[in-house]
């Protein structure tokens, strides 16, 4: 069953911007911890079940992060309370990233469908 | 023997010429369980991360773009026969969903900057903790908007669409869209007509891919215990 | 890590969006294989459950204020 020849199969695709370098060096960080060999055993157990838990953590993490930014607008927090709640979500946010580079796990890969949960992320 | 795949697909003809994969060796179709899946003959243990091997991936991936609309495998999959036959077999149906539902289709990419000249948040009196929820606050902010906004101007053209709010710091949207082949060009000139729209906003559009962001099917909790 | 990334230009713009696409996302089966495993299946229903209340609790606390 031949499909619409409005794509060419074999072409790459295009990119369309006019502003390279902001993009290269964005796309640069998403891709910066990734590792440089893919070893294929290592994958299956350890990775099933960091992603489990890293998935559980950051869903609280943006839980934790949503009701502070919420709390500052309410007004209710003092300065001080704003600065020790952001170096601690700094710190966790930092910590997690770390976790997710060890395991070489994306942002993607903690999108877990947890049923009536749904999309966590 | 160990087998390097790099997409599975409805059933299709092999290809006149076998696309080069990974480390140059020839991808071939591979029928299993009512599917065609491309695969090298794997030898090593580990798979270097090289220019040459990303690209080759990619290019197997889009070798059968022209006969049907494959499901793409994440880089670095090794398995072998049996394991696939089990694999199929045990996601059939979520196989032959998504299958359907990514089918005449192809993957756009959107990624939208804030224009650098723009003024950051006033934190001149404020700590690093007090800086990081307001940032959090105001990228969190302009990304949702900025998400509305983009989803209002394709609507009519997005089949799905995978959208990262704020990915990181500069980036305030990184989205996929799958758009039905016939629709591409419209696509892409009502992203032309959107973008004029918004000056302070710096846009990359690349595609079309194969439907690398609509190729998981992490539903099998879903189906498999019920929990609707 | 395999890449150079001082030295960037157009033809890399290219070769990031496609580590991007095959590096970030595609189907995953082999993480699947562990995850359907008696076990594992057990500790899923409980999260489910556990994530069910936190999103609840999250809920009641937002009305409240």
């Amino acid at each position: 069953m031949a499909i619409s020849p409005e794509i060419p199969p074999k072409a790459e695709p295009e990119i369309d911007t006019s502003h390279v370098d902001e993009f290269v060096e964005q796309l640069s960080c998403v891709t910066s911890s990734l590792p440089s060999r893919i070893n294929i055993d290592a994958q299956s157990v350890e990775q099933g079940l960091a992603k489990l838990v890293l998935t559980l953590i950051e869903f609280i993490r943006r839980l934790l992060e949503k009701q502070a930014v919420r709390r500052m607008e309410g007004g209710d927090l003092s300065p001080e309370q704003i600065e020790e709640l952001g170096l601690a979500l700094m710190r966790l946010e930092t910590k997690l990233q770390e976790l997710k580079e060890q395991f070489g796990l994306a942002d993607e890969d903690l999108n877990l469908d947890l049923g009536p949960v749904g999309r966590l992320i | 023997m160990k087998l390097y795949v790099y997409c599975v697909a409805e059933k299709i003809d092999p290809p006149a010429e076998p696309a080069s994969g990974i480390s140059g060796a020839r991808a071939d179709v591979l029928d299993l369980e009512g599917f065609s899946l491309l695969v090298s003959e794997f030898a090593g243990d580990t798979i270097p991360v090289t220019r040459d091997n990303v690209m080759a991936h990619a290019a197997v991936v889009r070798s059968i773009l022209n006969e049907t609309t494959p499901l793409p495998l994440r880089f670095g999959t090794v398995s072998d026969e049996q394991r696939l036959r089990s694999y199929l077999a045990s996601h059939r149906q979520a196989l032959e969903a998504q299958l359907a539902h990514v089918r005449g289709c192809v993957e756009m990419g959107v990624k939208i900057i804030w224009n650098t000249d723009q003024p950051d948040v006033d934190s001149s009196s404020d700590g690093p903790g007090a800086r990081f929820l307001k940032e959090k606050q105001l990228r969190t902010g302009r990304a949702r908007e900025v998400g509305a906004w983009l989803h209002e101007q394709l609507r009519p053209l997005l089949k799905d669409e995978q959208v990262s709010l704020a990915p990181t710091e500069k980036l305030i949207i990184a989205a996929a869209h799958l758009v039905d082949r016939d629709a591409i060009g419209k696509y892409r000139d009502q992203l032309a007509e959107a973008r004029k729209l918004r000056q302070e906003l710096h846009f990359l559009v690349s595609g079309p891919w194969p439907p690398y962001s609509f190729s998981n099917i992490d539903l099998e909790f879903k189906t498999r215990f019920g929990v609707s | 890590m395999s890449f150079d990334i001082e030295q960037l230009d157009q033809a890399d713009l290219s070769l990031l969006e496609t580590l991007d696409h095959v590096l970030n996302r595609g189907l995953v089966i082999a993480g699947e294989i562990t995850i359907s495993v008696a076990d594992i299946d057990l500790v899923f229903l409980g999260l489910n459950v556990l994530l069910s209340s936190v999103e609840t609790a999250h809920e009641v606390l937002r009305k409240r204020e």
